[in-house]
């Protein structure tokens, strides 16, 4: 909300500067973006000057006449301008830039040939005046008391400076210039001036020029009507229409101008109906019919629901009830008689009505926000007031009030001893109860503490706690001391997850992986690419492409190694720790978010470098990778071909499992999975549960003393035949023959035979703990294990 | 002694042995006259042969020149194996500027290294870690926490819909609301995850992280809160860092605190990170409003409470210079191994 400091020092005596004057509201809680001058940059020199005459017209110019006028400056100057504003005629007073001066944009003013004669200066519109957007609509005018030759940067009020103030949902009460002024008054002490309101009455009564029928008074709890006869609608004068502008509003005309207006002045939206326009006169308040047709005043056809209340005259809708008005109602040149419009709407019908039709009006903003059903009544008299003086036409006697349930006075007591209890400190009784006077409270002492009755611009006031905020974000949040309190000593520490995260990181970091974190959004494309279904839709997602939650574990990180291998990386290797969403079993609307670890390998297995020779990651590695972080729990999981995760190639997936529950699954991702996501080379990947059969501590290590004889190794090479056995079968029958004294046994060799056929080689370490083992010993274990290993698994033994 | 026989092969080898460059040339020199069938040995295998005046003479001289000769052989393959080495080593002398072999170590993602050090501070000072799910319902994510249906302070909080109840959690606060469900007071603690608002631009991101603190117990006050977020300020931005308290709107919180601490770029003297007001907004802050503690099934005039939440994107911002928070969410591998 942008207010000009001057529109806020009329109503309260501060000698504050307006940067001052913002500081202290944001240090009590009224938030200021910024403070601009109000001027814009290099407007310098332009004058009221008048049009003494038109001295010649000089045909079309893009579908403009051309006039050549003599304009009347200061004193005795006149200028012969060329000017096609189409509302220049004699007799004006508009906003002139003679030679010298300067106008945003345009620079220099000097005098310039057109069309074969001298213009010598400008006469400037609102826009080349850089005080708004409005052009076509020809010359900035001024009233006639507008002294020629006078500076327009006077004459608009334009040396001032524009507060850029956001309110938070809670404080309605501050979105006007009266607002903010009560504010400030109440911090520095200063008095503050409500804008005067002395009307002055006709001699017809309102009740009898109009009636008013609440129908739903639910939605309406108070509706309000003035009348204001014989009005003559014109533009504003231009000290209202500057100040329009400074708030950034279009001017219009004088009776719909001096509604905004007021609106921003005392803060309660109203609403001018051309009372000749409304049937019989009368206004019907009433619930929207279903399906019911309604073209609001910025020209849309709307259809309303039951839930909307609407403004009707006995035969129609004429407005959206607090968000806008109708074009069948509205204010035209030809009015003449208004039908002022000051009510409450209910806060929760208004926001919903303008959300579901989308329309966010200024009007609605206060509404939904809760506007001032006690000052409403104020806010309808200054308008008509207003009205009167600048339109023209009689205000009719009274107010049609309809107020059918009277707010009930809120009041709250306030004791000094909870304001100690939850702020630390607190501030004299005497003190605490200046404070919230001078916020406009009603307070009266009450023994140590205060009784205090709530106006009704302060809905926020309603618990004792909300009078502690107002006292101590008055007296100053930096008297709030800092201390510790007494602390209860527990034992603190991270989550289990958490610990169980931090395990994995470390693992996966110092094994040379990066972290990733990507969005739990999914795109469904990608996610069809990956074989998943059944993920969780949101409502209203940004955008197409992050419509989904995450189904499938290693989504984002096939989306980092894509980002990565296009950006030039030769290698990527990535982890992340997530979770997917899906539906929980049997439940309709319940849901789980399962935790992984995901890694994902491609390209480079390291960094070039000269004494590596370079390498690609492969799907061992991935498998590696999952046994790291598994071993680090203590877990050492089995492997079996194949498993439940989609977007693997079915030749290279395999399950990890523990005490056959499965851990987690690896292998290549499929070619048509990778390449959906734009990736040209093979992808090695991992994902790893977290939730089950995980630990969330390191396995805790049980010593074994060292053995005291030498350990004696063995090889062992098999060729694999036509029938398919795994690494896994052959280890597991080495172990099974070769008894207690096999201490260790790995493959150390792997290579394809020229016939076809898959060498695989077994280091075979033999050791005992009490004595020193023979090689005959030795020999005659191998020779067994060997033996018995190729007859049961039908292998060839190599070398032998 | 000499013997004219002998002294011809020694003269020979000595000259030999004289020439010889390398160790290899003198072990063949070593072969061809003290070797099995070697000149020098051919003599003494010989001396059967002689007659027995010659016998004693020839042998005598043999022997002498065979000592001397190998005396002679080693001393020279000594300095010539010496000189051997060291052209050797000279040859593959390592250049130790050429770049070590480094083991690959990844890099932790700036968001868990600042989720981290945020945990480490409030675990030291006796907060537990608690957490919850991120699909929420409306009633936990809002209604619990004193924001109904149809009020602006959901503007506040754009939100992502699953169904009109279920919604993708707008902050941490629903774990709080459950742990206080779930224990009695006191309760001390902090809430880390991720969250999501519909909102994105290089400030704002529509999934980003939090991290939420709560305090509940007899006697604890908004002077409590000052004090453990000045230290925590202390911790994280450095011993010199201060923060300042405004007042603010949340509707689960009365009185509600905006938290600045001094811009580190400028110290307070105004910069364009701080857009020259000297401090920076860090997090949200108040006492829990006692419509939440009722919620809960605590009675505010038992016991009072403070809250705080922090976004982590925020932090690291500014902590590490980040001017744009969809950098985070990237991954370029460039941009993570610059917190390596």
């Amino acid at each position: 909300m942008k207010i000009p400091y001057g529109w806020v020092r009329e109503f309260v005596d501060v000698k504050l500067s307006a940067q001052d004057a913002a500081d202290r509201l944001v240090n009590a809680g009224v938030e200021v973006a910024s403070v601009t001058p109000l001027l814009p940059e290099g407007l310098r020199g332009v004058i009221v000057g008048e049009v003494e005459a038109i001295e010649r017209e000089l045909g079309e110019s893009r579908g403009h006449r051309l006039f050549l006028c003599r304009v009347r400056g200061r004193g005795a100057q006149r200028f012969s301008v060329v000017c096609g504003a189409p509302n220049t005629r004699a007799g004006v007073r508009a906003a002139f830039a003679p030679p010298g001066a300067t106008l945003p944009g345009l620079g220099a003013v000097t005098a310039k040939k057109m069309h074969g004669l001298e213009s010598q200066g400008i006469l400037c519109s609102e826009r080349e005046l850089g005080l708004g957007e409005e052009h076509e609509a020809g010359l900035l005018l001024f009233d006639g008391d507008a002294a020629v030759g006078a500076d327009v940067v006077k004459q608009l009020g334009l040396d001032d400076q524009v507060l850029d103030i956001e309110i938070t949902p809670n404080r309605p009460d501050c979105l006007s210039v009266l607002g903010v002024a009560r504010e400030l008054a109440a911090l520095t002490g200063a008095p503050l001036r409500p804008p005067p309101i002395s009307l002055r009455e006709g001699r017809q009564r309102a009740a009898d020029l109009a009636r008013v029928r609440v129908e739903a008074p639910d939605l309406c709890p108070r509706y309000t009507v003035r009348i204001i006869d014989g009005v003559r609608v014109a533009p504003s004068p231009a000290w209202m229409q500057s100040r329009l502008r400074a708030v950034g509003l279009r001017p219009i005309s004088n009776v719909v101008d001096v509604t905004n207006y007021v609106l921003w002045e005392l803060g309660h939206p109203l609403h001018a109906f051309d009372a000749t326009r409304v049937a019989d006169a009368t206004i019907v308040v009433r619930r929207a019919r279903p399906g019911e047709r309604f073209i609001t005043l910025d020209g849309q056809a709307r259809t309303l629901d039951a839930s909307m209340c609407v403004i009707a005259d006995p035969e129609r809708a004429i407005g959206l009830a607090g968000v806008m008005g109708g074009q069948n109602s509205e204010v035209t040149d030809a009015t003449t008689r208004v039908l002022l419009e000051s009510a409450y709407f209910d806060p929760g019908t208004t926001r919903r009505t303008s959300r579901a039709l989308d329309l966010k009006t200024d009007a609605a903003y206060r509404f939904e926000r809760g506007a001032d059903i006690e000052g409403l009544l104020d806010a309808s008299a200054r308008t008509a007031q207003l009205m009167a003086e600048l339109a023209g036409g009689v205000v009719a006697r009274g107010v049609i009030d309809v107020y059918p349930r009277k707010r009930r006075p809120v009041r709250v007591r306030l004791r000094m001893a909870r304001v100690k209890r939850v702020l630390g400190v607190a501030p004299p009784p005497a003190q605490a109860r200046r404070i919230l006077a001078g916020l406009g409270l009603g307070v009266r002492a009450r023994g140590a503490d205060l009784d205090v009755t709530v106006p009704s611009f302060r809905r926020d006031l309603a618990i004792e706690d909300d009078l502690v905020e107002e006292v101590i974000r008055v007296w100053g949040y930096d008297r709030i001391p800092t201390t510790f309190g007494r602390g209860t000593v527990a034992l603190a520490r991270d989550s289990d997850s958490g610990r169980q995260e931090q395990i994995v990181r470390e693992a996966l970091v110092g094994a040379g992986l990066t972290e990733c974190v990507t969005y739990a959004f999914s795109d469904p494309a990608r996610a069809g690419a990956l074989g998943t279904s059944g993920a969780l839709k949101l409502l209203n997602p940004l955008s197409q492409d992050a419509s989904e939650l995450r189904a499938h574990p290693l989504e984002g990180l096939l989306g980092v190694i894509a980002t990565n291998l296009r950006r030039q990386q030769p290698g990527v290797r990535v982890f992340e720790i997530c979770r997917t969403y899906k539906r929980a079993l049997g439940g309709d609307t319940e849901t789980t978010e399962p935790r992984w670890v995901a890694l994902a390998l491609a390209g480079a297995r390291a960094e070039a470098a000269w004494h590596t020779p370079p390498a690609a990651a492969d799907v061992y590695d991935a498998k590696g990778l999952a046994e790291l972080v598994a071993g680090e729990f203590g877990l050492a999981p089995e492997t079996r071909t194949g498993g439940k995760l989609s977007g693997f190639e079915p030749d290279s997936h395999a399950t990890l499992l523990v005490a056959g529950q499965p851990l987690g699954e690896f292998g290549e991702v499929a070619a048509t999975t990778r390449e959906a996501f734009g990736i040209d080379v093979p992808v090695f990947a991992a994902a790893l549960t977290l939730d089950e059969g995980v630990p969330p501590v390191r396995r805790t290590p049980r010593y074994r003393p060292l053995a005291r004889f030498p350990a004696v190794q063995r090889d062992m090479a098999f060729a694999l035949g036509a029938r398919p056995v795994t690494a896994d079968v052959i280890a597991d029958a080495i172990r099974g023959e070769a008894g207690s004294l096999l201490r260790g046994l790995a493959v150390f060799d792997v290579f394809p035979l020229p016939d076809g056929r898959r060498s695989i080689a077994f280091r075979l370490t033999f050791q005992a703990e009490d004595r020193t083992l023979t090689d005959d010993e030795v020999n005659a274990i191998h020779a067994r294990v060997a033996q018995r290993v190729c007859a049961a698994l039908g292998l060839t033994l190599r070398g032998a | 002694m000499s013997h004219p026989r002998v002294e011809a092969v020694a003269g020979e080898a000595r000259a030999a042995i004289d020439r010889a460059a390398s160790s290899a040339e003198l072990e063949g020199i070593r072969v061809k006259y003290l070797g099995r069938s070697g000149d020098l040995t051919q003599i003494l295998k010989s001396l059967g042969a002689l007659s027995p005046e010659e016998r004693p003479q020839v042998g005598a001289a043999a022997n002498e020149a065979k000592r001397e000769l190998e005396a002679l052989l080693d001393a020279r393959l000594e300095a010539t194996r010496a000189a051997e080495r060291r052209r050797q080593r000279e040859r593959e002398r390592p250049d130790l500027t050429l770049p070590g072999r480094r083991p690959a170590r990844g890099v932790v993602h700036p968001l868990s290294r600042v989720r981290d050090e945020i945990v480490t501070i409030f675990t030291g000072l006796g907060f537990s870690v608690a957490e919850g799910p991120e699909i929420e319902t409306d009633a936990y994510n809002f209604e619990a926490l004193n924001i109904p249906r149809d009020h602006p302070a959901r503007d506040m909080q754009d939100t992502f819909y699953l169904s009109p109840e279920t919604l993708l959690r707008t902050h941490t606060s629903p774990v709080q609301i459950r742990a206080m469900r779930l224990q009695k007071p006191p309760v001390r603690i902090i809430c880390p995850g991720v969250v999501y608002r519909r909102d994105a631009d290089i400030t704002h991101s529509p999934m980003f992280h939090q991290v939420e603190g709560l305090a509940v117990d007899r006697d604890v006050t908004m002077a409590d809160l000052k004090g453990t977020l000045d230290l925590f300020a202390r911790e994280m931005f450095g011993p010199r860092s201060k923060i300042r308290f405004r007042p603010s709107f949340f509707p689960f919180t009365e009185p509600s605190a905006e938290v600045d601490v001094v811009c580190f770029l400028c110290a307070g003297a105004g910069c364009r990170v701080c857009t020259q007001s000297g401090w920076l907004e860090i997090l949200g802050s108040g006492m829990v409003h006692p419509q939440v503690l009722k919620n809960v099934g605590y009675d505010p005039e038992e016991v009072t409470g403070w809250a705080f939440g922090m976004g982590v994107e925020r932090i690291a911002m500014l902590k590490y210079g980040v001017d744009d928070i969809r950098l985070f969410f990237e991954n370029d591998l460039r941009f993570l191994s610059q917190f390596a």
